[in-house]
């Protein structure tokens, strides 16, 4: 019985998720209409920055063992903030593409369409990349690279705007 | 109800879309039928009955994988981003799925000393609990990155998740010698659940939805802004 009283806690827990899931995703439905788009900006620069090899290279040429893993754990702290920010991004931008895949322009839809890839492949990145900023916390000493989520967020930068200009020609968006 | 349900969802051209649900709903009303006839019928032996039901569970097994398959595809097939991810980790989660439900059943305390009565419930035990594991993964994987399903694709998919889980508490409980003097509240619970699934699947397949969004949601000006401002400095890098 002892099987049973397991698989019975089992089911009633993934009912409640399910339940609860479903309930969200009727949810989000119905507020796609006054969807609010609240996507944090990232300073890509200071990103970069944060990624950046050589400059963890210099930081421990050039201080102690001791101060450059500290150093080194509160980089990758805010690399990780960044990441966290860049997957919350591409979630918006995903419902902002399905929701645009919806209208009936075939422009509109093929750019929508490009959009919710792009931010669902940066997504998917962000996961990875937090995985490897928390291993890399262990071990401040080794080396790590984010770089693919950078050149993905702004991959779904360029998409979103191609978006955004389709949606509202007369928004000027200067690229130069 | 579920077989009318079928023939509704076919006139609604849910076919194209559903191929799967509408086999499954016509599939399972005849199995249904059928065990009914042959439980009823006086030269119909008991060990007969008992093979037609495990026929009739290892195609209702087979169905609903593939039914499962089918809503798996309707939510990210249309995006090659995530699908390729998608279908590595639900073979391995069905693999796994499947593996504990084997073993589950192996060490399961019999209910019953005829190995096609016993062996009948510890197979809809191992079903259900690789359907609800498979249901919950979808769930999870949309939710994680927040895409959004049809209607008719969380409808189906909600009432597979109900009847998985309740039944895999029923047979559970049964197959694990359970409640053996008051089996028939299995019975009306399994009931029950199969009756409010049907519901659910006909409240989202037949009843109209309200119009929902269909026109793009802008995206502000002010982000566009920022993301000019971005790519200026990217470009003057």
């Amino acid at each position: 019985m002892n099987l049973a009283i397991v698989l019975v806690v089992t089911a009633a827990a993934a009912l409640v998720i399910i339940l609860r899931l479903a309930v969200k995703q009727s949810l989000q439905v119905k507020e796609s209409s006054g969807l609010s788009v609240t996507i944090r900006p990232i300073d890509v620069v200071a990103f970069r920055n944060l990624t950046n090899n050589a400059e963890d290279d210099y930081l421990r040429r050039r201080l102690p063992p001791g101060d450059f893993r500290q150093v080194r754990r509160e980089r990758l702290r805010a690399m990780a903030a960044y990441i966290q920010t860049a997957a919350m991004n591409a979630a918006v931008l995903i419902r902002v593409g399905e929701a645009a895949l919806a209208t009936g322009d075939p422009r509109i839809a093929q750019a929508a369409g490009q959009l919710v890839n792009d931010a669902l492949l940066l997504r998917r990145n962000t996961t990875l990349a937090l995985a490897r900023i928390y291993i890399a916390l262990a071990w401040p000493n080794s080396s790590f690279v984010a770089v693919r989520v950078i050149d993905r967020y702004e991959q779904v930068s360029g998409s979103a705007m191609l978006l955004g200009r389709l949606q509202n020609p007369a928004a000027a968006v200067r690229l130069s | 109800m579920l077989a009318c349900l079928g023939i509704f969802s076919w006139l609604q051209g849910l076919r194209e879309k559903f191929p799967a649900f509408i086999l499954f709903a016509f599939f399972s009303s005849a199995v249904q039928a059928t065990l009914y006839v042959a439980d009823i019928t006086p030269w119909i032996t008991a060990e007969n009955f008992w093979r037609i039901f495990w026929g009739g569970l290892l195609i209702d097994g087979l169905l609903k994988i593939i039914l499962i398959g089918e809503i798996f595809g309707n939510i990210f097939g249309s995006y090659p981003s995530v699908v390729h991810l998608g279908k590595t980790l639900i073979s391995i989660v069905g693999a796994t799925l499947l593996l504990s439900a084997v073993l589950g059943a192996a060490y399961a305390q019999k209910d019953n000393y005829h190995w096609l009565i016993s062996g009948a419930h510890l197979l809809e035990q191992t079903i259900y609990l690789v359907e609800c594991g498979l249901i919950l993964f979808i769930f999870l994987f949309a939710r994680y990155f927040k895409l959004s399903w049809g209607r008719a694709s969380l409808g189906i998919a909600l009432g597979l998740a109900v009847s998985a889980c309740v039944h895999l508490g029923t047979w559970a409980v049964a197959a694990n010698g359970g409640l053996l003097d008051k089996r028939y509240l299995l019975d009306f619970l399994n009931m029950a659940t199969y009756h409010l699934c049907v519901l659910i699947w006909c409240y989202y397949l037949l009843v109209p939805q309200k119009e929902a969004t269909k026109s793009a949601v802008p995206l502000p000006d002010n982000n566009l802004a920022i993301w000019n401002r971005e790519l200026e400095r990217l470009l003057q890098q």
